[in-house]
């Protein structure tokens, strides 16, 4: 038994990336050529078709871009989850990824509310990127 | 160049099975069924048609569907291809079709698609959708265009009871169609108190999952003249793709349905002030919104207020989906959307007829609401 919530597919190209998050770190890929970070891993830089790359960590900041919240199950393993919040942020150095909102009732989650990642352990290979929102400083 | 073809080409056929549960049917029986009343609409014998689209997508999917089918038909095509555009595919096959005649490839096409959404048995969301980063809990279509909403409720201000004035109004076209999947009339009240399926989205926001097919055959419009129905004339054409995805840029907002509309209404020589009737896909009643701000009949972020007081009813400015949509008449991926303005342009549409329709503009959304296609059609 254990966690029972579908798991990550790691291949070959985004291993740095689940392997960076194990260590509790956000790495993305950087395009040696034009400086675009860009996510989901990809052998080509979208922007320039580059094929040149490093893996660098970036801030873990950003904001909500949009979000929903799910009152339906559609895997057994989230019903007691319900309901939970699907967002997409955007990462201050541009790309955009879907995760979940955690750390805050989901009625009080708004579009471009500043957010910061927390990796959540599942299982001893995988740490997922979550984000919860950036407690405000005055 | 694609001026040229403007009104070169017309739909001279149409056909689907019954629409809903329609257990008794395989996929290949609902296809099947839709083929002989699209022949049988247009006066043709299977041995007219020489080219064959179809659409390899949804549940059903397989390769070189366009073999299959033609296989139980019984005939042999000179041009076959099976195509996957998702919501698209609809309206890309009527102009796939046009290329293909203009190509010299062929001179008749049968286009057709359809399936069992609703009684096929191995029904796995899970099996159907692994794309969707399912480890974050991340699931479905509803999940995807929902997300598209809450941006432009932010960015707008629209409101539930806008996008519930829109599911309003199919239903009530869709009491007026014998065929439709749902007929019982719902009001704004049903609307909210619909449950929750992926917030912002109520139930009723959500089109229909069905069992139905549909086809429809282009040929030139000098074969048409001689056919039994008279033609619909293919005015315009548009086709686009956000490629950068759905969660890129502005692209939730702004659908590729702005530089496909742009495109069809240019080829057509008309503007949005020019149409009678709007049969648009309507997978989900943002979806609708934001397609008539993209075509530009009214400004971005408008929408909401465009769709309110009645103006998408019949009788309205711009009577849409008049059959009442595949939020309440059935999904059959875009197609349905083709019968529909064919059957107003002929004037074929009874209880629910636009007096006097003369041209109607039809969308497509596939892949997300990333791939767009636009026909504008004429009688």
């Amino acid at each position: 038994m254990g966690y029972a919530k579908p798991i990550p597919v790691v291949i070959d190209e985004n291993r740095p990336f689940w392997e960076a998050t194990k260590r509790g770190q956000l790495l993305l890929q950087h395009c040696r050529n034009c400086s675009a970070y860009r996510y989901p891993a990809s052998l080509l830089c979208p922007e320039c078709s580059s094929t040149a790359f490093d893996w660098k960590p970036v801030s873990g900041r950003g904001k909500v871009y949009s979000f929903v919240i799910f009152h339906r199950a559609y895997h057994p393993a989230f019903a007691g989850d319900l309901p939970y919040v699907v967002a997409c942020i955007e990462l201050q150095e541009g790309p955009r990824l879907m995760s979940n909102v955690i750390g805050i009732p989901p009625e009080q989650v708004r579009c471009d509310m500043p957010v910061e990642v927390a990796f959540e352990e599942i299982s001893k290979e995988i740490s997922l990127p979550k984000f919860r929102p950036v407690t405000v400083r005055s | 160049m694609t001026a040229l073809l403007k009104d070169k080409y017309a739909i001279v056929g149409t056909g689907h099975s019954r629409i809903g549960k329609v257990p008794e049917l395989s996929d290949y029986g609902l296809q099947l069924t839709a083929i002989k009343n699209a022949l049988d609409d247009a006066g043709l014998k299977k041995q007219d048609i020489d080219g064959l689209l179809t659409h390899s997508h949804l549940l059903g999917a397989v390769r070189v569907h366009h073999q299959c089918v033609s296989e139980r038909l019984g005939i042999n095509t000179d041009f076959g291809v099976s195509l996957s555009s998702g919501g698209a595919t609809s309206g890309l096959m009527a102009q796939i079709a046009v290329a293909a005649i203009e190509a010299g490839f062929c001179k008749t096409v049968l286009c057709v698609h359809g399936d069992k959404g609703r009684t096929r048995e191995s029904h796995d969301f899970r099996e159907l959708s692994p794309d969707y980063l399912r480890e974050y809990g991340m699931f479905s279509a509803t999940a995807q265009h929902a997300l598209g909403m809450t941006r432009h409720m932010h960015e707008y201000g629209t409101t539930h009871d806008q996008l519930g004035a829109i599911a309003v109004a199919f239903r009530k076209h869709a009491s007026l169609n014998p065929e439709a999947q749902m007929r019982e009339p719902i009001t704004l009240a049903d609307y909210h108190r619909s449950r929750w399926v992926v917030w912002p989205f109520h139930l009723l926001d959500c089109c229909q999952v069905s069992d139905g097919a549909a086809a429809f055959i282009v040929t030139s419009a000098e074969r048409a003249r001689d056919l039994r129905q008279p033609p619909v004339y293919v005015m315009g054409m548009g086709r686009a793709n956000n490629s950068r995805g759905w969660i890129y840029g502005d692209h939730m907002l702004e659908l590729a349905a702005k530089e496909s509309g742009a495109k069809a209404f240019r080829m057509a020589g008309l503007t949005p002030a020019d149409i009678d009737t709007a049969q648009l896909y309507d997978c989900y009643t943002y979806i609708v919104l934001a397609t008539l701000e993209d075509y530009g009949f009214c400004k971005k972020g408008e929408g909401g207020a465009f769709v309110e007081g009645g103006r998408l009813e019949l009788g309205g400015a711009l009577p849409t989906n008049t059959s009442g949509g595949m939020l309440s008449e059935g999904y059959v991926e875009g197609m349905l959307q083709i019968v529909e303005a064919v059957r107003q342009l002929r004037g074929q549409a009874a209880a629910r007829q636009i007096p006097d329709a003369e041209t109607a503009i039809v969308s497509g959304n596939g892949g997300n609401t990333v791939c767009h296609s636009t026909l504008i059609l004429r009688r």
